[in-house]
């Protein structure tokens, strides 16, 4: 039916456009009136307020209309006799009750179910004819509006000018309105966590396994099962697998990337500097999961034969393998740039250090880097960020053991794991264990827009000392 | 007759290109030791190419192509084997713009003499830093805060700090491009005084853009023009009755 | 220290200094080239699977047809009984236990093989003809020699009778290799010998054009808003701090973000590439906007005002003279953009591209899989056929990348303009 409409109002849209501007011509060369625009103009004018409020209302109307439709027809079931302990049922004899509408449903239908059934098409049918009848109700209106308007020669061109500078305003509130989605959706379901559990109990908990939190419902947990839970969501073990992991991958990460960035800006001439630059490109493009699957098939397995055979227990899943390879993905971002940042170091600093007769290294180390240092720490706080939100990497080359270790030869697992592991299996609406990859992501969320925050400071700070 | 100064830097059949484009013909230029020869030409015509080929400064210009000779104490520099880092021990820069280092003033003057190994101990270093800036009538003013950063001085004051600098590493000669033309006036004077005092230790060559500053430091002048060494005498010579036109109407103001 | 000492020592620390950053520079070439190797070493033979020559008679009362039988009686038609007969013929079994052994050795879908043959010439019936049936996953893994044959027998999942059957098929030439058309046709399977990428390239594929097809517009009227028309005032300055926030958002949030808001609030239909598209658009918009700014700042003013001069009112000058001057530079990062957004899993897990899926998606709202989610389940399974599979998988996508990639450095390189 939307199609239908869409299609409609396109072709309403387009016939308008048409009348519009013959209309206009012809009556400006009938009652010899001068014409505040170009006849085309009141074509897209016509144009415009035909179909942008008809399409915004359909658009909002279609979004809301199957959340509307469930909450009162689980309401109707309810009240029909129907039970349900928690949302999950709810949405399964929802799901029935769809079913048996579309004439899917093999099982047996009771009573409450066809009762809900029939509201069902009745609360179908009766919303789609309200929306059509609103939606011609819109544009009938939007139009009249816009002819009156044509009728006393407006300024075409202008107003169609400010309707579109609405539209390009619009499209760059997309940006808040990401960001406000994201804050929503992770302070929605982190707040109903942190109603259970305590916030203290979880920044400093020592010991993670939402495993046991098996309890369903938020609301209905005894006292026993409170206590359990409070020691099921500590967050420390987490923090400290993913800091070891970046770690070790910025151990691997900053030399390497430290040294091309220097040797791309101060040694490396314009051809070889034109075949090494890509060439570390090519690590920031390379997909996660390639990575992932190297490190969980080769690297992992490779490290633990090597440990066999001097006598260490490495696990096949160590936090080295997994940081080394997540170090190798991060030495594009330090790389890059850090070569710009060298870049930018104005020549005659350089000079006034050859000047006295230091070599190339010991005028880089002593004053090329001194220099650029704001601009370097910026760019290695950008890959720390980069490695705490990595995720594929760690899925499949790290483990899903939250122990508190430093040994790299150990599997250890991160934040970012965690959230993928609470959310792929059976999903509980409403257990604290659902909820609580919420409570991970925002505590992510915060940490790299800290990091971030900061590394942008140091960043500009050099641009101030330099531009 | 008057004493002459030797011969401490010599220069035959020098050549200088820029890629494709020649910046130098054929120079012949002996500099004396202890002594302030100007070079004074209109702008381009190659007197800062010129000078830093003698400290090796065009080799970090990678297009820069230098051939001929350049003798310092009868020792030839255009030589690949010449170890270059040593060389500019001996032969120390002072640029047209300020450079110092974003470090302390101490730091400034230490980094030389600490390279080179000239300082070993904080002791040595102190009194190298104490003599370096003394010498460049800098201590009164800066010595109550050397650990401030170099960069806070004025640009008078900068510029003697890079004369500090270079001087710190104790060189023969010490090179200075037009130094004092990012300058005020009084600046100017104060730098130029210097100069007159560094001279009884160091050989000093300058390029200047202001005929009237070559008058009043150097004794020695040599006049350029597009890339060729015009002519070159004492100083009282080229400004009162050059032997060649061309030096003649430049220092008359009819080009440059 | 003497001098000449000093001296020595630095110029050998110069040369060291120099050296560590080419090595650094080494070592990331050896890695990309060791990763490829691996990659390409292990997925190469997944292109071919391996196939045994099969007679199989058309047995007209085992099939219960009739000549000129219509194509649903055909379906209806059980054609297991003539399968397993034309199989066993393959070599002699003395009992039950062998005859099993020996149906191992084919795939689990002989019989739609000889079902499909018989929907494509319907005049076989009460005909023999000699089909290549493709072998079972492990048979497969044992041909391409991925197969660890030394393994004593209860260690191995094949067993010396059918090695025997196995080695004297080569003998006879009748076990080949052919071009795995079904890595390319099917979609996910439980079993390795028929899986394939089908599925996951037509969901990437959907994901990928309504990504582009929302993040492109929007991101592009955005930048021409942010960059011509917006006013320096506190407004602008938020949205500009939320683009550069936004582009480093770790791509799991996003996940979380489609979650909440696209499945439980919107409630749009889980795993499709509808509701992956959107993610990955909200994702690509300030990868973007960023390039598409670029390029707008670098078109000179005097193009604005030589517009502007000739009576042109602002928005006619931008986007007529202004926005195809910026054109190539955010095309290039368009396709850039979408490269990233081709390889991105995180998200698409978080919401629902995990499961099973075994038919091709028809329609954006079908539920699917993605090629880099494919290669992570994939990963995931225990099966050796998976492994070659996988990495065949990446194979394909990384041309994909490199193309996208050349496209793109190919587009700045012609088409942009140079305004020194």
């Amino acid at each position: 039916m939307n199609f239908v409409l869409i299609f409609l109002i396109t072709i309403f849209s387009f016939s308008l456009f048409f009348y519009g501007r013959s209309k206009t011509k012809s009556i400006a060369i009938e009652k010899n009136i001068k014409l505040n625009a170009l006849p085309k103009f009141y074509g897209y004018y016509l144009v415009l307020w035909c179909s942008i409020p008809s399409l915004v209302f359909l658009l909002i109307w279609s979004l809301f209309e199957p959340v509307i439709i469930k909450a009162i027809i689980i309401e109707t079931a309810a009240n029909q006799g129907a039970i349900f302990n928690d949302k999950n049922e709810a949405n399964l004899i929802y799901e029935k009750i769809k079913a048996i509408h579309l004439g899917t449903y093999f099982g047996d239908i009771d009573i409450i179910l066809r009762e809900s059934a029939l509201a069902y098409a009745k609360f179908i049918n009766l919303f789609t004819n309200s929306k059509v009848v609103l939606i011609f109700a819109i544009v009938i209106l939007s139009v009249i509006y816009s002819l009156k308007k044509i009728n006393k020669n407006n300024k075409a061109r202008d107003d169609v000018e400010i309707i579109l500078k609405g539209l390009l305003f619009v499209s760059s509130l997309i940006a808040i309105l990401t960001t406000l989605g994201i804050i929503f959706s992770l302070l929605f379901e982190s707040i109903k966590f942190f109603s259970v559990i305590n916030i203290f109990d979880y920044l400093f908990g020592t010991n993670w396994s939402p495993q046991r939190a098996f309890v369903r419902d938020a609301s209905s947990i005894t006292a026993a099962e409170f206590e359990e839970l409070k020691d099921a969501f500590g967050f420390i073990p987490l923090i400290a697998g993913t800091t070891f992991i970046a770690f070790i991958a910025m151990l691997v990460a900053v030399p390497i990337g430290l040294f091309s960035g220097i040797y791309m800006a101060e040694y490396a001439s314009l051809k070889i500097r034109r075949i090494s630059k890509p060439i570390i490109e090519i690590l920031a493009g390379i997909p996660t999961v390639v990575y992932g699957f190297f490190a969980a098939l080769t690297v992992g397995p490779f490290f633990r034969q090597i440990g066999e055979n001097f006598g260490l227990t490495v696990s096949s899943e160590s936090a080295l393998a997994a940081g080394l390879i997540m170090g190798i993905m991060i030495i594009p971002y330090v790389s890059s740039l850090s070569d710009d940042v060298i870049n930018s170091v104005p020549q005659s600093l350089r000079d006034g250090s050859y000047a006295i007769g230091a070599t190339k290294s010991e005028t880089i180390k002593k004053v090329v880097i001194p220099a650029a240092l704001p601009g370097i720490i910026g760019s290695i706080l950008l890959a720390v960020s980069r490695a705490i939100g990595e995720t594929m990497i760690v899925v499949m080359a790290a483990g899903l053991a939250a122990n508190l270790t430093i040994n790299p030869l150990e599997s250890t697992t991160t934040i970012t794991t965690q959230i993928v592991m609470i959310l792929v299996g059976d999903q509980e609406f409403d257990s604290p264990k659902t909820q609580s990859a919420f409570a991970l992501g925002l505590t992510l969320f915060i940490a790299t827009l800290i990091l971030n925050y900061i590394a942008q400071r140091a960043v500009k700070k050099y641009r101030e000392k330099y531009d | 007759m008057e004493l002459m100064n030797n011969i401490k830097i010599k220069s035959k059949n020098l050549n200088v290109y820029y890629g494709e484009k020649q910046a130098l013909f054929d120079v012949n230029l002996d500099l004396n030791e202890k002594e302030v020869t100007a070079l004074i030409g209109p702008s381009g015509c190659g007197k800062s190419t010129f000078i830093r080929c003698i400290n090796r400064m065009n080799d970090v210009i990678d297009i820069c192509k230098v051939s001929g000779n350049i003798e310092i104490d009868g020792v030839e520099i255009n030589d690949k084997n010449l170890d270059v880092v040593s060389l500019r021990e001996r032969v120390g820069m002072v640029f047209q713009k300020p450079n110092p280092f974003p470090k302390s003033i101490y730091d400034n003057i230490s980094y030389g003499p600490k390279i080179h190994g000239k300082g070993e101990t904080k002791s040595e270093l102190d009194e190298i830093v104490e003599n370096s800036l003394k010498k460049a009538a800098l201590w009164e003013e800066v010595k109550d805060r050397l650990d401030e950063p170099g960069t806070g001085l004025s640009g008078g004051q900068q510029q003697r700090l890079c004369i500090a600098r270079a001087i710190s590493v104790n060189p023969e000669v010490i090179l200075m491009d037009e130094p004092c033309s990012a300058l005020d006036p009084i600046a100017t004077a104060k730098i130029e005084e210097l100069i007159d005092e560094l001279k009884k230790t160091y050989t000093i060559v300058i390029v200047t853009h202001s005929m009237a500053q070559a008058v009043r430091v150097s004794q020695k002048t040599g006049f350029f023009h597009l890339g060729k060494l015009i002519e070159v005498g004492k100083t009282e010579k080229i400004f009162k009755n050059p032997d060649n036109k061309m030096t003649q109407d430049y220092i008359t103001g009819r080009f440059g | 220290m003497t001098k000449e000492q000093r001296l020595k020592k630095r110029h050998n620390a110069e040369k060291r200094f120099r050296l560590y950053g080419l090595a650094s520079i080494f070592f990331a070439l050896l890695f990309v080239l060791i990763l490829v190797h691996n990659i390409f070493s292990k997925g190469s033979s997944a292109f071919m699977k391996t196939a045994i020559n099969v007679e199989v008679f058309f047995d007209k009362d085992l099939l219960e047809l009739e000549l000129g039988a219509t194509e649903d009686e055909i379906l209806e038609a059980d054609f297991f009984d003539i399968t397993i007969e034309s199989l066993l013929n393959v070599y002699l079994a003395k009992n039950v236990d062998e005859e099993d052994a020996l149906i191992e050795l084919f795939t689990t879908d002989a019989e739609i093989e000889i079902k499909t043959a018989f929907l494509n010439n319907k005049n076989l019936l009460g005909k023999k003809i000699n089909l290549e049936i493709t072998a079972s996953d492990d048979i497969d893994q044992l041909h391409k020699g991925n197969y660890p044959r030394n393994l004593p027998e209860d260690r191995r999942r094949i067993s010396d009778f059918q090695l025997k059957i196995y080695d004297e098929l080569v003998e006879n030439k009748t076990i080949t290799k052919n071009f795995n058309n079904y890595f390319f046709k099917n979609g996910d399977s439980r079993d390795p010998e028929i899986a394939g990428i089908g599925g996951a390239l037509v969901g990437s594929f959907y994901s990928i054009l309504i990504c582009l097809l929302l993040a492109f517009p929007v991101a592009v009227l955005a930048s021409i808003y942010l960059e011509e028309f917006a006013p320096k005032n506190k407004i602008t300055d938020f949205i500009e701090i939320n683009i550069n926030n936004l582009a480093a958002v770790p791509s799991i949030v996003y996940g979380l973000l489609a979650l909440q808001i696209l499945l439980a609030t919107i409630q749009l239909p889980r795993s499709t590439p509808l509701v992956a598209g959107i993610t990955l658009a909200l994702m690509t918009l300030p990868r973007i906007i960023i390039p598409c700014r670029a390029s707008l700042k670098a078109v000179p003013p005097s193009i604005r005002e030589g517009a502007l001069a000739v009576g042109a009112s602002k928005f006619q000058s931008v986007f007529h003279h202004v926005v195809p001057l910026a054109l190539p530079g955010t095309l290039s990062g368009t396709i850039i953009g979408l490269a990233q957004a081709l390889g991105e899993t995180a998200p698409l897990i978080l919401i629902g591209m995990v499961a099973f899926v075994v038919d091709i998606p028809s329609t954006p709202i079908d539920p699917s899989s993605s090629l880099p989610v494919q290669v992570y389940l994939w990963s995931e399974s225990a099966e050796r056929g998976f492994v070659e599979k996988t990495s065949a998988t990446i194979m394909m996508l990384l041309s994909f990348l490199i193309v996208m990639n050349f496209l793109a450095v190919y587009l700045r390189q012609k088409f942009e303009k140079r305004w020194n």
